[in-house]
């Protein structure tokens, strides 16, 4: 009987802190987004679903869950197609490349998220590198910026997600035998075919992977779009803090979080959906 | 030429189907990734040597000021020490629990075993925003004796193990199935007891995987500031925290300094454990 207990025991510590400070604030947060918002304090109990009444008839919310979702599905395109070529390239090069590739892209992933900002930052505006190098190389006649616009989001957005992708990509073609390449180049298959109809069905599942998990990332990720973008790049992420730390309505912000939460757990159960139906196939 | 490189003895699988890709595509795509991924570290590296007030290029004048300024600042190595605490208290919270979690799921049948498993990772693919938000609803109004929990270190700890502690559990879990379980047998058949079997049998065949994932814990904590933003108040922001507030309001060269050094504690920490790992590499040669 006590033996039944000790794997219980040992998972005891992490299940309590994914209960205690994960589990119960998401239920705490869930209650909250049905509370009544007063203006003195942060919030007034009651039951209501004015707050997401408010979220799906407001233009500023509606148009801010449209931003969100399009900049993500952009990002997450570029992230996957820039991680795929990038691990194709490690994954056919010689070994004694891998490891300086693999270094190039753990950076992204070492750097803290306001440092590569802050590196952006610097080098997009008008009075930034970039400007300056193509000025002094003669390519533009007057200082240009890219800061503030939604392209320098998009860049920002790209470059954190990409390693994941790419990692992502590299153990899935790791896994596959660079012989079937050579089999279909033998029946006389040009590396456009052997691409299309070898490569590219052995990695799909792993491209949809990929692709959720870079969704996920960039839907989540609010600093970026919001220090790298325009003033009107309103992303939910981004309002979920206004409201937090600037309007402090919980209510509000908490019905906010609640749609990412959602929308988060719906990517992750369809990702893992196509997942079991995959490997059903294969069995 | 094709030929040529399968005579030299080049890997052939890759040789056909490779030069046709790679001719195309390899030298510029290695070349916008290699200026893609390096070029905001390269800007910060020279920004934080300017000697002016304003961030611009070109730079004139080098100097080595906003180090100085940077460590001369209580505000700003307070910031750097909040952080290095907090992100060592996120390891040891995340590596411990982490490990023997995963053991857990290595040695032991566990009734509804993947709804548990998905329940430990779930917190990893939550957005920080989100993470955030709910612990400081949760723990906001809480007081402990006379010390509110909400602003303290502690809590900032316990929130980034939320990400940390399920990466250290995935690793962990992937490092454990590589065992030989075959000596954790012996173990037991010489009379050694479970617990002391894991600590003193399985955790050093595992130290590698320990290690690294103790890293990946302390990386995270150390850099992340969206739940750091919500958590922490003047006293307990971390440097990350106080980067991004002070970007809002003014950017000088001292954040060029500030990422600098953040990212030299990463690297740091980086080499440490290389060093560790090379040497322990050697042990096992000589035995």
């Amino acid at each position: 009987m006590a033996g039944r207990l000790i794997p219980w025991s040992l998972m005891g510590p992490a299940l309590a802190i994914v209960v205690v400070v994960f589990g119960l604030p998401t239920l705490q947060m869930a209650r909250m987004s049905f509370n009544l918002h007063s203006s003195q304090g942060l919030y007034t109990p009651g039951f209501t679903f004015d707050n997401y009444v408010t979220l799906f008839t407001n233009p500023v919310f509606t148009g801010a869950m449209r931003t969100t979702v399009q900049l993500a599905l952009l990002a997450s395109l570029a992230t996957v197609a820039i991680g795929y070529c990038f691990a194709v390239l490690v994954w056919l090069k010689p070994a004694r490349w891998r490891l300086l590739f693999i270094a190039l892209a753990l950076c992204p992933l070492l750097i803290s998220e306001i440092s590569i900002i802050f590196g952006w930052w610097m080098f997009l505006p008008k009075n930034g590198l970039l400007s300056h190098v193509l000025l002094s190389a003669g390519l533009i006649t007057d200082k240009i910026s890219l800061m503030y616009t939604e392209f320098a989001a998009f860049i920002g957005l790209v470059y954190i997600t990409l390693p994941y992708a790419f990692f992502i990509m590299l153990s899935v073609l790791d896994g596959i035998d660079k012989g079937v390449l050579e089999a279909s180049a033998d029946l006389g298959g040009s590396p456009l075919v052997t691409w299309k109809e070898v490569l590219l069905p052995l990695t799909s599942g792993g491209l949809q992977v990929a692709f959720s998990q870079s969704f996920i990332w960039t839907m989540g990720t609010y600093a970026t779009p919001s220090a790298l973008g325009p003033d009107t790049l309103w992303t939910l992420g981004f309002l979920v803090q206004e409201q937090m730390l600037g309007k402090h309505n919980w209510p509000l912000a908490s019905a906010l979080a609640m749609i990412l939460v959602i929308g988060v757990a719906a990517v992750v159960v369809f990702t893992g959906m196509i997942m079991s139906r995959r490997s059903r196939y294969h069995v | 030429m094709c030929e040529a490189a399968t005579q030299a003895g080049a890997p052939a699988p890759q040789a056909r189907f490779a030069p046709g890709i790679l001719s195309v595509l390899s030298w510029p795509l290695i070349a916008f990734l290699v200026v893609y991924i390096l070029m905001p570290i390269v800007v910060t590296l020279l920004m934080s040597f300017n000697d002016a007030q304003m961030i611009r290029f070109p730079i004139t004048n080098w100097s080595l000021r906003w180090y100085e300024d940077f460590f001369n600042s209580g505000q700003w190595t307070e910031a750097l020490t909040n952080s290095i605490v907090i992100a060592l208290g996120t390891t040891a919270i995340s590596t411990s629990t982490g490990i023997l979690a995963a053991w857990a799921f290595e040695r032991y049948r566990i009734p509804f075993g993947r709804f548990w498993y998905f329940l430990i990772i779930l917190p990893l693919f939550m957005p920080g925003v989100v993470l955030g938000l709910g612990v400081a609803i949760a723990f906001g109004g809480i007081q402990i004796g006379s010390i509110s929990l909400y602003g303290s270190r502690g809590l900032v700890m316990l929130a980034h193990s939320l990400w940390a502690m399920p990466l250290v559990f995935m690793l962990m879990e992937a490092t454990f199935k590589t065992v030989d379980y075959k000596v954790v047998e012996a173990s037991y058949d010489l009379g050694g007891r479970p617990v002391r079997t894991f600590f003193e049998i399985v955790l050093p065949m595992v130290s590698t995987g320990i290690t690294s994932s103790a890293l990946f814990a302390f990386v995270i904590s150390l850099n992340e500031f969206v739940m750091a933003l919500f958590l922490t108040d003047r006293d307990t922001q971390t440097l990350p925290v106080l980067m991004w507030l002070s970007l809002r309001s003014a950017g000088t060269p001292r954040l060029a300094v500030a990422s600098v050094i953040l990212a030299l504690t990463v690297f740091a920490c980086l080499t440490l454990i290389m060093v560790w790992y090379v040497r322990q590499l050697r042990k096992v040669a000589t035995k």
